[in-house]
């Protein structure tokens, strides 16, 4: 399952961003979210759904990018994301 | 750049923004003042209980709100405080700086602390646990110039910008640095102010070690701040921000901007003596640095607004200083304590006293000194007790704020006409 949808719902109640921004190919800085933004939500990630950051810098600059990665940490972690907690 | 002109140049304030315990415009506090309201209360929130006294002047407004999640990664109360006042100072100004007018426009801004809340959750979330990770914002959030950087952003200006930090007297220092900046012409304007944000527990706590802070008056809590009364006991730790937009005369009036007053002195000295205890030949050097740049005599001013914090000490040293300067003529120079209301907002206090100043100046009243009740021999000056009083005759306040560090700053301004008296 990709984690896209989780990461839609997430990036709308932490940023306050709408879900119409939000499409997989919308860009990061067009939405305000800058780098430090973006470190700050995959801190978010980690911490909410256990992960660990592969500490390898891969380029994410779409929405669709950043569940790409979380996809492969859940992959090779055997992770489920369950965002009901 | 400014062109070749008379120097030094006239500066003038065309825009004033103040986000305080008395409510969240510059109006709203030089109402607030003129008719005695306090903002001091006690703190209601999950540790006020580990006070020895929760008393403080918060701001009451929804600060965080007006901005979005997103930009609030990034900003720090304190920074929030200052981008609200530091706009409201902007479009009162009518100032669109996003244009070459921003790359001539300067940037003073004092803070005592910073980002104090930010730093204060990454220093708890470290302690209590091994494995926490201080968000990745932290450092932004906290540093010093958080609060400028932040107005650079929001507002587009983009000439020199500096931060000030000498505590209770850091954004009168920024006020009066940027005022020499415009009238040197190394810029054409400035954005002048300071923004402290500093209730957390560590920090309140670390305060009434000081041995400071007023003691809470039990059955009117709000009145526990009474400068130059003999029953004083200390300032309330408040919060807020102020902001002023200076211009250089000729071309705020060839914009057609409305001019609220014009800055005309500035003195600034260090006491060199102690870390804490005022000195009243540091404070008088300061005011006579101010009145001769100014071109004034001691006669030549209408009304001060003290430093007076409400300490046993503070008071009767700046009292002192006042009789240093002014001699005989010190006792008929209505002396008004603003901090008894808005509590002691420490960077951000010349600033917004500087604020509450120019109101009084405007509307040729001042605010009085609230809560005083009793006599002091070693604060015989006229302190405005009664209430807020109408000086028809007001043209020339002087603003002092003394900083922990032994810094002394001093402002005057004067009522603008076009023909300088």
């Amino acid at each position: 399952m990709s984690s896209l949808p989780i990461i839609q719902k997430m990036l709308v109640e932490e940023f306050g961003l709408t879900a119409e921004q939000v499409q997989p190919e919308s860009k990061l800085d067009e939405l305000g979210v800058d780098s430090l933004a973006t470190v700050e939500f995959m801190f978010m990630l980690e911490d909410k759904f256990k992960l660990k950051m592969t500490g390898e810098p891969v380029p994410i600059k779409t929405v669709g990018d950043i569940a790409r990665e979380v996809d492969i940490m859940v992959q090779q972690q055997g992770i489920t994301l369950d965002d009901s907690k | 750049m400014a062109q070749s002109a008379d120097f030094p140049r006239r500066v003038v304030v065309t825009g004033v923004g103040a986000v305080t315990p008395l409510g969240d415009t510059a109006e709203a506090l030089v109402l607030a003042l003129e008719a005695g309201r306090s903002g001091v209360r006690p703190l209601e929130n999950s540790w006020a209980g580990r006070l020895n006294s929760p008393l403080a002047a918060p701001v009451l407004t929804p600060v965080e709100s007006r901005f979005t999640k997103l930009r609030r990664l990034t900003l720090d109360r304190v920074a929030q405080l200052a981008l609200l006042a530091g706009g409201e100072a902007l479009q009162q100004a009518g100032l669109d700086l996003t244009g070459e007018a921003g790359l001539d426009c300067g940037l003073f801004w004092g803070t005592g602390m910073g980002g104090a809340t930010t730093l204060e959750q990454a220093y708890m979330e470290s302690f209590l646990d091994p494995a926490a990770r201080p968000r990745p914002t932290t450092i932004v959030a906290f540093m010093a110039n958080g609060s400028t950087g932040q107005l650079g952003i929001e507002f587009k200006i983009r000439g020199p910008s500096f931060t000030f930090s000498s505590a209770c007297s850091s954004s009168a220092v920024a006020v009066g640095e940027a005022f020499l900046a415009v009238r040197s012409g190394r810029v054409s304007t400035a954005l002048a102010g300071g923004s402290e944000a500093l209730l957390t527990l560590g920090v309140m706590k670390a305060w009434e070690s000081l041995q400071t802070l007023a003691r809470p008056v039990a059955d009117a809590p709000e009145t526990s701040c009474r400068p130059f009364s003999k029953d004083r006991s200390g300032f309330i730790l408040g919060e807020g921000a102020g902001a002023l937009v200076l211009e250089e005369e000729s071309s705020a009036r060839a914009r057609g901007a409305t001019i609220l007053a014009e800055i005309i002195g500035y003195g600034n000295t260090t006491d060199a003596g102690h870390i804490t205890q005022p000195d009243a030949g540091g404070q008088s050097r300061a005011i006579q640095q101010a009145l001769r740049q100014a071109g004034l005599t001691p006669s030549q001013v209408d009304a001060i607004n003290a430093h007076g914090t409400g300490t046993v000490v503070g008071d009767a040293v700046e009292t002192q200083a006042l009789k240093m300067v002014f001699g005989a003529r010190a006792g008929q120079i209505p002396v008004s304590a603003t901090k008894a209301l808005h509590g002691h907002l420490m960077g951000a206090s010349g600033a917004v006293e500087m604020v509450a100043a120019l109101g009084a100046l405007r509307r040729r009243t001042v605010p009085p000194t609230a809560h005083w009740t009793t006599a002091d021999p070693a604060c015989d000056l006229d302190y405005v007790t009664e209430g807020a009083r109408s000086l028809p005759q007001l043209d020339v306040i002087m603003s002092n704020s003394f900083g922990f560090g032994g810094n002394n700053a001093v402002l005057i301004a004067r009522r603008y006409s076009v023909v300088a008296p």
